[in-house]
């Protein structure tokens, strides 16, 4: 059971952080700085945008920087 | 004399000189013995302490931040000294230091190994099983754990380390589990290791999601990433290097650090270690420095880091 799950998760792994970890600390980290997002986007939209795509973009590479 | 008495005579001085040095490669190794076995035995407090101690102080700090006592960039440097920390006392958890299997503390010893190591995430079972072929097999490239970390310089040591963290690399230590089989206790193992992994991303998005990523990426995220990428590198890389040897007396070294034995976390008798592993990290340096003349008559590696 766990073995499918990491089986079918883990090479999602980097997308599924951008959006559980990388979007809310992107986002709490523009409120916290104050901020302004552009294209009047609320910091938890910016979060949601760039958090993923990160993700995608090291699970696509292979590596994160 | 004739030439066959020559030969005769030779070869009966050949098993005179081997006669002469057998029992003193057996007094080398009773010699050895001796010191070591006055090392093992007693409970060692210090690292029982050290390794709990360090854990309540990481834990201590998630309600100080989060209550706002404590400021995040605080927070950030004691998290990252924590998480270097707490390898070791686990360490002495894998060789059974604080209470062999049956004893009456046994079950403090494995609470030891399975919490001290919480701000690394690193699964106990999987930590010893992964360490204890780490031992058996010190510097083989196929079947040592930690032979990743093999490196020309520290930084590039570095680098290798966070390249091996990669998204889609080969991990040495899921690579172990499946060389070991289809073993109830490897299974076991690994799935011990894949609940405990998966509920660190949980916990970390549960905590993001509630308001609190800032503190989980500066108390847990951030310190994990560069305490794994410390230890690896004065653990294993530092005792190893460079690599190249196998036998009991060569595969690891004593090395004089420049920047101190507190730096690279007592690794500078790290072949006390790899020969007698009951001894506690707290006595290899006492240990190492009554062993030191039958190490070197052993031709063990005495270098400068």
């Amino acid at each position: 059971m766990i073995g499918k799950i990491l089986t079918t998760l883990g090479p999602w792994g980097p997308v599924l952080f951008g959006f559980g970890f990388l979007a809310p600390l992107i986002a709490q980290v523009i409120e916290r700085t104050g901020a302004t997002p552009p294209l009047g986007l609320s910091p938890l939209m910016v979060g949601l945008i760039v958090g993923p795509l990160l993700g995608l973009s090291a699970k696509l590479r292979g590596r994160w920087l | 004399m004739s030439s066959a008495m020559e030969v005769l005579a030779k070869g009966e001085l050949d098993d005179d000189i081997e006669a002469v040095a057998a029992p003193s490669d057996r007094d080398l190794a009773r010699q050895e013995l001796t010191i070591a076995r006055r090392y093992i035995g007693p409970f060692p407090v210090i690292m029982a302490a050290w390794g709990l101690g360090n854990l309540t102080c990481w834990l201590a700090l998630w309600p100080l931040t989060i209550s706002g006592v404590l400021p995040p960039w605080v927070a950030f440097p004691i998290a990252t000294l924590n998480v270097i920390l707490c390898y070791l006392p686990s360490h002495e958890a894998q060789h059974s230091n604080y209470a062999k299997s049956g004893a009456p503390l046994r079950w403090l010893n494995e609470l030891i190994g399975y919490v001290s190591t919480i701000p690394m995430v690193l699964p106990f079972k999987l930590a010893r099983m992964t360490h204890m072929e780490h031992h058996t097999h010190t510097n083989n490239p196929e079947l040592d754990p930690d032979y990743g970390v093999k490196a020309d310089t520290w930084w590039q040591a570095i680098i290798e380390g966070i390249k091996r963290r990669q998204p889609g690399r080969n991990d040495s230590y899921a690579q172990t589990l499946k060389r070991l089989g289809d073993d109830p206790v490897v299974r076991r193992t690994g799935l011990e290791a894949a609940i405990q992994v998966l509920a660190y991303w949980a916990i970390l998005a549960a905590l993001a999601w509630s308001g609190y990523a800032i503190e989980a990426a500066l108390i847990w995220w951030l310190p994990r990433n560069i305490g794994v990428t410390y230890i690896s590198l004065m653990l294993s890389w530092a005792p190893h290097f460079p690599n190249p040897e196998r036998g009991r007396y060569r595969n690891t070294r004593y090395f004089k650090a420049r920047i101190g034995n507190i730096l690279v976390m007592g690794m500078e008798h790290h072949i006390v270690h790899h020969l007698h592993p009951g001894i506690p990290l707290n006595r290899n340096a006492a240990a190492f420095r009554e062993m030191r003349p039958i190490l070197e008559a052993r031709g063990c590696r005495f270098e400068t880091l």
